[in-house]
């Protein structure tokens, strides 16, 4: 925490007056200036990677991108000076919806499709775990992505993981479906059109509760 | 490979956009299939598109030039062709090009390699013909019902069978049920039924026009139609249908009577109201019927309805698209809506076509 002034010269030439910010330095390299409101967004910040000179002496803290911008902070005043190691961050915990729906399907796959067997729950891959493996009624492998809302982001998702998966001679060919509460229709033609099949699955009635909807059959 | 034809481009662009419509929209394992096939002999060009499931062929008369066979992209020939000025289009194919010509235009496009077109199966069942106007009206009438939820492979045709004096049509997605007897038209052998994915039957209706012939063909595992100069082929759904007949409650106690274009507008009204899945409720009594929608924050919607009611006052809740594609689609000018009470399903029909009968199932609301 610190009276500062803030000047970067880049893309274009800002400059913000003296107050009190918190300036914070991640361990990524990236730097962002915030005032005291704006949520999460930062009064001005450069990502990484960048270059932190720091002249304690002048009180002058020069950072550099790649590309050649420069955001110049200049101390007038420390009022507050920490660092805290933070370890490896977990990532986002999935919200409790979401991972109830995830381990419903995991105990029933045959709601979602009938034939399908669990291999394992949170198949690891080289780019992270995907919700559940399976097996379908001929033995093929299928990959299930589960989500809440199914989004474009959600089928980008599971087609990345259909990637790595098929490079697994042991497993493929791994064919995708991509699960969700609700899904978008620009997520459904674009789930079609790689071939991954989506399933709309309907959270009360896995959970046992009675849909208002009621069915004939 | 070498092909060489005349044609005016509407001709083009209508078969295209016919056989188009079988086209895959996906890269797939097969990516020839997002291309149709032509096939030059004499002055017949033969427009294919296909996704395995579905087919659809269009035959055309052009001035042919050189006979031979191409697999051009679908989309963008489609699109090509729609482009051009009304008139007279060349298109002469040689080796890996497809030149398209109408002046003042030309287009170059690289073909598909025609040995990668798969093999299309076909319907190769006796001809029988159907009356074009009628069926297509009984297609239209069932369709909506069926499900687009292709986890239920069965529940996405439409039950084609054979019954005592005719035909009957049957689609369900499990909370509605259609059916429609076609009586006289006899196109099963006796106890037949199969089940043609309603797509197809979709497709079937659109290009039927004012044609007054249909002709069928059924494989064992392929349904064909034809109507004038296009073939629309489809698999057959192979499993067992629901026994649906168990499910129309034989008994139905109350009975509104209502005309149907003025039911039909006031769900629409009232539907404004209906957001987030919340269902329309009909409260009926001898006064006659009053529609309800209520949407928690949003606001409510009520509408009193003109009709005869014998029975006990009753509300019935329903999803409002639902009865709304039941009351579009049912024959004649009045149509009787029956019921048991507020959680058994509802049977919709006409007054005076005892063909056609819609069963819904109700909302469950507290």
């Amino acid at each position: 925490m610190a009276q500062c002034t803030v000047d970067y010269d880049g893309r274009l030439q800002a400059h913000l007056p003296s107050a009190v910010r918190l300036v914070m330095v991640k361990a990524d390299g990236c730097v962002a200036i915030h005032a005291d409101g704006g949520a999460y967004k930062p009064l001005n910040w450069m990502n990484a990677p960048n270059r932190l000179t720091m002249d304690d002496e002048a009180g002058v803290w020069t950072v550099t991108s790649p590309k050649g911008e420069v955001l110049t902070i200049t101390f007038e005043e420390v009022l507050s000076d920490v660092a805290h190691e933070m370890g490896i961050d977990p990532g986002l915990q999935k919200d409790g919806v979401e991972a109830h729906l995830q381990q419903l399907l995991a105990d029933d796959p045959t709601s979602i499709q009938d034939g399908l067997k669990l291999v394992r729950r949170e198949y690891p891959t080289d780019i992270g775990p995907v919700d559940l493996l399976c097996r379908d009624a001929e033995g093929l492998a299928v990959a299930v992505e589960v989500k809440r809302r199914g989004e474009i982001d959600g089928v980008e998702q599971l087609t990345r993981y259909l990637e790595f998966l098929n490079r697994d001679p042991l497993l493929r060919p791994v064919r995708g479906v991509f699960v969700a509460q609700e899904i978008k229709p620009q997520a459904k033609v674009l789930a079609a059109d790689r071939d991954i099949y989506w399933v709309e699955v309907d959270y009360d009635e896995l959970r046992g509760i009675e849909s208002p909807n009621l069915k004939l059959f | 490979m070498s092909m060489k034809f005349r044609c005016e481009r509407d001709t083009l662009v209508e078969a295209l956009s016919a056989a188009g419509r079988a086209v895959t929209t996906r890269g797939g394992a097969l990516p020839v299939l997002a291309g149709v096939r032509m096939e030059l002999v004499g002055d017949r060009l033969t427009v294919t598109g296909s996704d395995l499931d579905l087919t659809i062929t269009v035959e055309v008369e052009v001035a042919g030039g050189e006979d031979g066979v191409a697999v051009l992209p679908s989309k963008l020939i489609s699109d090509v062709a729609r482009s051009l000025r009304p008139g007279a289009v060349d298109i002469a194919i040689e080796d890996e090009d497809a030149r398209i010509v109408s002046t003042p235009s030309e287009f170059s496009i690289r073909v598909i390699p025609v040995d990668e077109f798969p093999e299309l199966s076909s319907a190769d069942g006796d001809a029988v013909t159907l009356d074009a106007s009628a069926f297509r009206a009984a297609i239209d009438q069932v369709e909506k019902a069926a499900s687009s939820d292709d986890a239920r492979p069965i529940l996405t045709g439409v039950l084609m069978a054979a019954e005592e004096d005719g035909l009957r049509l049957v689609s369900t997605d499990s909370y509605r049920l259609s059916v429609r007897d076609l009586a006289g038209t006899t196109i099963l052998g006796e106890g037949q039924k199969v089940l043609v994915p309603s797509r197809a039957l979709k497709e079937l209706s659109r290009v039927v026009g004012d044609a007054d012939e249909i002709t069928l063909r059924l494989g064992e595992r392929d349904a064909g139609f034809q109507v004038g100069p296009v073939k629309v082929t489809t698999r057959l759904i192979e499993g067992e249908f629901p026994n649906y007949r168990g499910l129309i409650p034989s008994n139905h106690p109350n009975a509104l009577t209502v005309d149907r274009e003025t039911l039909l507008d006031a769900v629409r009204r009232v539907r404004l109201l209906a957001q987030e899945s919340t269902p329309v409720r009909l409260a009926m009594s001898s006064e006659g019927l009053e529609l309800v929608a209520v949407t928690q924050d949003v606001g409510q919607a009520h509408e009193a309805v003109e009709a005869s009611y014998n029975g006990d006052d009753l509300t019935v809740a329903f999803n409002p698209e639902y009865l709304i594609d039941g009351i579009e689609v049912a024959p004649g000018d009045e149509i009787i809506l029956e019921t048991v009470d507020e959680l058994k399903p509802a049977l919709l029909k006409s007054s005076d076509d005892p063909d056609f009968l819609y069963l819904l199932m109700p909302v469950r609301v507290s």
